[in-house]
């Protein structure tokens, strides 16, 4: 039985997602970081809490303004990333790796399947 | 369609992001972000394009004061040469229709008023300027205005123009740059030592790279340009001023003439002098949040029972405390030993309340460099 970290996959809102072995790691992409400039502060998500698609589970606060994050896909939180708590700033930095925000157990794998490719995210950037 | 000011073109090589605001496509930030930028004008100096604002030149003669001094609450007639001064343009309530930076020069031996004013009120200023003034001179429609905000301006500037040694905070001078005339004030709204200069689009962007010879210097957006001001405890139009807001209720009574108060050709001027002996209904006040969230403009204020005491008119993140910071109003009738909380997505927040400015100001006044 292979262990291997799925292709990394966008949502419309800007989200990106990995699954391993069943659970999703979520973080917003770099594209969103860059537009929202200095982050500052994160309000994480609960674990334990079921969550849907779709569902404004947490929020970002750059210097600028403050961002919903939803969850990418149904399931449940298992855990944060609580080195964001004390510098935000990670996330500028690394956006798409050690600035994850959460990990989920997938409900519904099929959802995940639908979410674009790095490339398609690309195309849709563009539009 | 916001419009382009003259410079769009080397921000965006220079990395800028560029919004809109006030009907302009503006710097936001650069490369280094909001925090970066104004964390260097705290600790050298920043250059910040804002030539979106209103600058006009009104010829000073009896007719033209008299007919300002029904908006203006100052003895226009007194202003001292080579003087800025901040003010405003005030509606028949005392209410603010914008708050102003008027100055009296000499531009080839003629005297006039030069005025800067918000990007966002051009239309209602500009109305009343024709009305006082038919022939008054809009400025902005050749010239960029610049700020060089931060400790570390002076050496900036000196590198490229002769400054005069005896130059304080608000005195404001025609000096001379590449052979033309520019108009350079002490000034700025950040909070520190700086200057505001007014020079002619042909000459602007030679003159932005001859400054960012100063290695030490960098180029600033209107993200810093707010968070600075706002750590710095002033107010923006729009924000803690508006039409419905009189200078008084705004705790600006001292940029009032308070012999015009007595003025019945001063609009709103029962008013305004009534306040002044009676307190208006609200204060402002300054808060920095307990926990991390950012207070941002128009939450709401709570006191310990859930009542509505207030809101908040400005919040941003306030790089020099690391905290979140906010301006805002409460009514009078609060009571100051208690506790204030802030309505943040749901949820009841403490925020503490604490005295402006923020930051200390560090402006350059009789070669002292401290307030």
């Amino acid at each position: 039985m292979g262990v291997t970290m799925s292709e990394k996959k966008y949502t419309k809102d800007h989200e990106w997602v990995s699954i391993d072995n069943g659970i999703a790691t979520v973080g917003i992409s770099n594209h969103a970081q860059e537009s929202l400039g200095d982050i500052v502060f994160i309000e994480l998500p609960s674990v334990g809490k079921s969550v849907n698609a779709k569902e404004e589970i947490c929020v970002v606060e750059s210097v600028k303004a403050a961002s919903d994050i939803y969850a990418p896909i149904d399931g449940e939180i298992m855990e944060v990333n609580n080195s964001l708590e004390g510098d935000a700033a990670i996330i500028n930095q690394d956006a798409e790796n050690t600035g994850w925000i959460f990990k989920m157990k997938v409900s519904n794998p099929s959802q995940y399947d639908e979410l674009m490719t790095e490339d398609d995210y690309k195309k849709f950037l563009e539009q | 369609m916001p419009l382009d000011i003259p410079l769009k073109n080397f921000h965006e090589a220079n990395g800028a992001k560029l919004v809109p605001f006030a009907g302009f496509n503006m710097p936001i930030n650069y490369k280094s972000g909001i925090i970066n930028e104004h964390k260097n004008v705290r600790n050298h100096s920043g250059i910040f394009d804002v030539s979106h604002m209103g600058q006009v030149l009104i010829e000073t003669n009896n007719l033209h004061i008299n007919n300002l001094e029904k908006y203006i609450p100052l003895k226009l007639n007194n202003l001292r040469k080579n003087k800025s001064n901040y003010t405003f343009l005030l509606n028949e309530n005392g209410g603010v229709i914008d708050d102003l930076i008027v100055s009296l020069i000499d531009i080839k031996s003629k005297s006039f008023l030069y005025i800067v004013y918000n990007a966002s009120r051009k239309n209602e200023d500009e109305k009343i300027f024709f009305k006082c003034a038919p022939n008054a001179e809009i400025l902005h429609i050749k010239n960029c205005l610049f700020a060089i905000q931060g400790p570390e301006s002076v050496e900036v500037l000196k590198n490229i123009i002769e400054l005069p040694s005896d130059m304080n905070f608000l005195d404001i001078s025609i000096l001379e740059y590449k052979k033309n005339d520019i108009i350079v004030s002490r000034s700025g709204y950040t909070g520190e030592d700086g200057f505001e200069i007014s020079i002619s689009a042909e000459q602007a962007e030679v003159f932005v790279k001859d400054l960012l010879e100063n290695k030490n210097t960098m180029l600033c957006g209107l993200g810093s340009r707010d968070s600075l001001r706002l750590e710095a405890g002033l107010s923006l139009y729009g924000h803690e001023l508006n039409e419905n807001i009189t200078p008084i209720e705004a705790g600006l009574s001292w940029a009032l003439d308070k012999d015009r108060l007595n003025d019945t050709v001063l609009n709103g001027n029962k008013i305004l002098s009534d306040q002044l002996h009676n307190k208006p209904s609200n204060k402002k006040i300054g808060l920095i949040s307990v926990s991390r969230s950012m207070l941002r403009d128009g939450m709401i204020l709570f006191d310990s029972n859930k009542n509505n005491i207030g809101k908040i008119t400005s919040g941003c993140f306030s790089p020099n405390l690391n905290k979140s910071i906010a301006i805002g109003y409460v009514n009078l009738h609060f009571d100051e030993e208690k506790e204030i909380f802030c309505e943040i997505r749901n949820k009841m927040e403490l925020v503490k309340k604490t005295s402006l400015p923020f930051v200390k100001k560090n402006y350059k006044k009789n070669g002292s460099n401290n307030e």
